[in-house]
């Protein structure tokens, strides 16, 4: 049984996950989710990750492999470092089996990856336009718009006549906003406004990577919004994108579990080459 | 004693310093000294030591030189590497220097020389031609009569004979030094978390802005200071960079690369500071030494000429093998044809050798690191997680 741990550094929150792992058995022992809120983000890593090492009992020399993900590749004290997209493939076949692609919509960008059932990246495609399809963008127009960020995913769903914003550029998509509010367009309308034109980016991401079956998982900050998952699947209806959307409660984790079982994965393979000394 | 720091700090100061504050101060430092510029990838720095003069690398500007006359003198698709010299000798950078050597590495560096002899009449601006047949009493005459008149031209600038002895003296040294460098070569693909590439780069950079004898001290200096100071080992993969010998990639692409989790265990940086593989005899005639070392014994590169196609590549392979590596980066200057026109060549040697690679380009001032990131993060992982199956 070796025990791994999972940091990911994002740039709205840090996420950490500790796993022990058997062979392909697998237990999730504990996990810890920080918002960074201009804090430093390195601080703030080391703190939840001896916090999370605290409540589970152990200390950093129980841990065979510290993995970090995101932009955690500068943390001294990890073993190894696993690029996003390899992490959060990994981490929503954790959460669903059946995934075969994964939409990680974070709070600066939406990526669409194409995996295998092990978790191997076999395409993927980055939204290449600015910020309007972000999770800070969205947080934004929520304090503009006077309402808590728990609140947009059932005010969006309430929508009866949404109205679209520019998919293009944030400055205009906020621009749109301000002058929706002085209309008197109703908060739902917006909201689902603004889901339906980030889900048809994210839409047009997974037709692009040729995703045709299993599961699409949501991973990332806006994975839990359910006024973006709803209008992500009318917009995967409109593109044809024959792909069931997903999320799991824990979708923020994704890439904080793949990068502890990467790990995992990476110290027996490393055991098995008779290398343990370099992941020590 | 020097720690690690101090000697990077140093190294990091020279490279920094695009108005070679070093070589002229030594130059100052007594009337009769003088300094020889040298572009990539080599020259017989032997023969300028022997004349008592400084080599200097002249590396091009790096990402924080501005260039603005330098533009004027090539067209777009030439690689940045020419603008930025130009607009260091219009800026004035270069005044202190006494001549510049131009290796025959490529058309653009070749018509380099052309430029500078048009934009200093009188300077001593040469065109430093290598042999591309290695026959002996072929490339080996021509290159002993280039080889002479190359001292002929040092004694000129140098206002004094270069003696054998004094040749002999040189290639003494610069044997030493070249030991070193093999050395904290072998050293870093032993221990690559100890020696980050960033530092080994700085340390090869030094070498070309200050006097050999000097650089060797140095390199004693951090080999010893690397032994007291263990740093943690991560589970990065072991890579061999290829391409980045001539315009340079800035340094915050060497270091993006180990970020991503990439070890350099071997490149091709300031591949003169490796050149030739084997110590030169000291014994017996110089110049026909330094020739037959140049026709027997130099470092591979795709910018040297190989007559013979299954020898294509087979350096790269013996890299990767013997620095352990588990897979090689292409990384090079944008329009650079050297590099770029004998990868698919080396790409055929890795593939046939089972080897994987990823390839990229970049310019001397390029400024985006997240794409290279990416594709050098993912290149590891698919090595770290895949590298036995597909």
């Amino acid at each position: 049984m070796i025990t791994t741990a999972g940091i990911d550094i994002g740039t709205g929150a840090v996420k950490v996950a500790l796993f022990k792992s058997d062979g392909d058995k697998t237990e999730w022992i504990n996990k810890r989710t920080e918002r960074i809120r201009q804090r430093d983000p390195y601080e703030l890593t080391k703190s939840a990750y001896e916090e999370v090492l605290k409540e589970s009992g152990m200390t950093p020399e129980d841990v065979h492999y510290l993995a970090t993900t995101g932009e955690g590749e500068s943390i001294t004290y990890s073993t190894g470092h696993f690029y996003s997209m390899t992490t959060h493939a990994r981490g929503a076949i954790y959460l669903d089996p059946d995934t075969r692609a994964v939409l990680d919509i974070g709070a600066l960008h939406g990526r669409a990856i194409r995996t295998d059932e092990r978790g191997k990246v076999l395409s993927y495609k980055m939204t290449s336009q600015c910020a309007s399809g972000s999770g800070q963008f969205l947080e934004n127009i929520a304090r503009y718009l006077g309402i808590s960020q728990d609140e947009v995913g059932e005010l969006s769903q309430q929508a009866d006549d949404p109205e679209i914003v520019s998919s293009i550029c944030a400055v205009l998509a906020e621009t749109d906003v301000i002058n929706m509010v002085s209309r008197g367009i109703s908060t739902s309308n917006i909201l689902k406004g603004i889901h339906l034109s980030m889900a048809g980016r994210l839409a047009k991401l997974l037709k692009s990577i040729k995703a045709t079956e299993g599961v699409v998982m949501a991973t990332g900050g806006l994975a839990l919004d359910t006024g973006l998952l709803a209008a992500l699947r009318e917009e995967m209806e409109k593109e044809k994108v024959e792909l069931e959307a997903k999320s799991s409660p824990d979708s923020i984790y994704a890439g904080a579990i793949g990068a502890a079982l990467w790990g995992a994965f990476r110290y027996q393979k490393l055991a098995e080459l008779d290398k343990l000394a370099k992941a020590s | 004693m020097s720690t690690v720091d101090t000697i990077i700090q140093r190294c990091q100061g020279l490279f920094d310093d695009l108005n070679f504050t070093y070589a002229r101060e030594w130059k100052d430092a007594d009337p009769e000294r003088k300094v020889i510029g040298f572009m990539p990838i080599y020259v017989p720095r032997e023969i300028i030591h022997a004349g008592n003069m400084l080599p200097l690398g002249v590396l091009g500007g790096g990402d924080q030189l501005e260039v603005i006359q330098g533009d004027a003198y090539y067209q777009s698709y030439i690689c940045r590497i020419p603008r930025s010299t130009i607009e260091l000798v219009l800026t004035g950078r270069l005044d202190f220097v006494d001549g510049m050597l131009f290796p025959s590495i490529c058309d653009v560096i070749r018509n380099l020389s052309g430029m500078l002899q048009m934009i200093k009449p009188g300077f001593y601006a040469h065109y430093y031609d290598m042999p591309q047949n290695y026959n002996k009493d072929i490339g080996g005459e021509f290159y002993v009569n280039e080889l002479q008149e190359l001292r002929k031209a040092m004694e000129k600038i140098a206002g004094h004979e270069i003696s054998d002895d004094a040749i002999r003296n040189s290639i003494a040294v610069y044997n030493e030094n070249r030991n070193l460098v093999y050395k904290l070569y072998a050293m870093r693909a032993e221990q690559p978390w100890n020696i980050p590439a960033a530092e080994a780069y700085l340390l090869m950079r030094a070498s070309m802005l200050m006097p050999v004898e000097e650089h060797s001290q140095m390199l004693v200096d951090y080999m010893g200071a690397v032994a007291e100071n263990e740093r943690p080992k991560k589970d990065n993969c072991r890579i061999v960079v290829s391409g980045m010998f001539c315009e340079q990639p800035p340094l915050n692409l060497i270091k993006s690369l180990e970020m991503s989790g990439c070890y350099v265990v071997d490149d091709d940086f300031m591949m003169i500071n490796r050149w030739p593989t084997v110590d030169i005899p000291i014994d017996g005639d110089p110049i026909a030494n330094l020739s037959h070392s140049f026709l027997n014994h130099s470092l591979k590169t795709s910018a040297t000429y190989e007559p013979e196609e299954e020898e294509k590549g087979k350096y790269l392979v013996e890299a990767v093998t013997k620095s352990a590596a588990e897979g090689v980066i292409f990384a090079a200057p944008s329009f650079c044809d050297p590099a770029l026109l004998e990868r698919p060549m080396l790409q055929d040697a890795l593939n046939a050798a089972n080897i994987p690679y990823t390839a990229f380009k970049y310019s001397e001032n390029s400024g985006q690191m997240q794409p290279i990131r990416e594709q050098a993060g993912t290149f590891a992982d698919s090595i770290k997680l895949w590298g036995d199956q597909s």
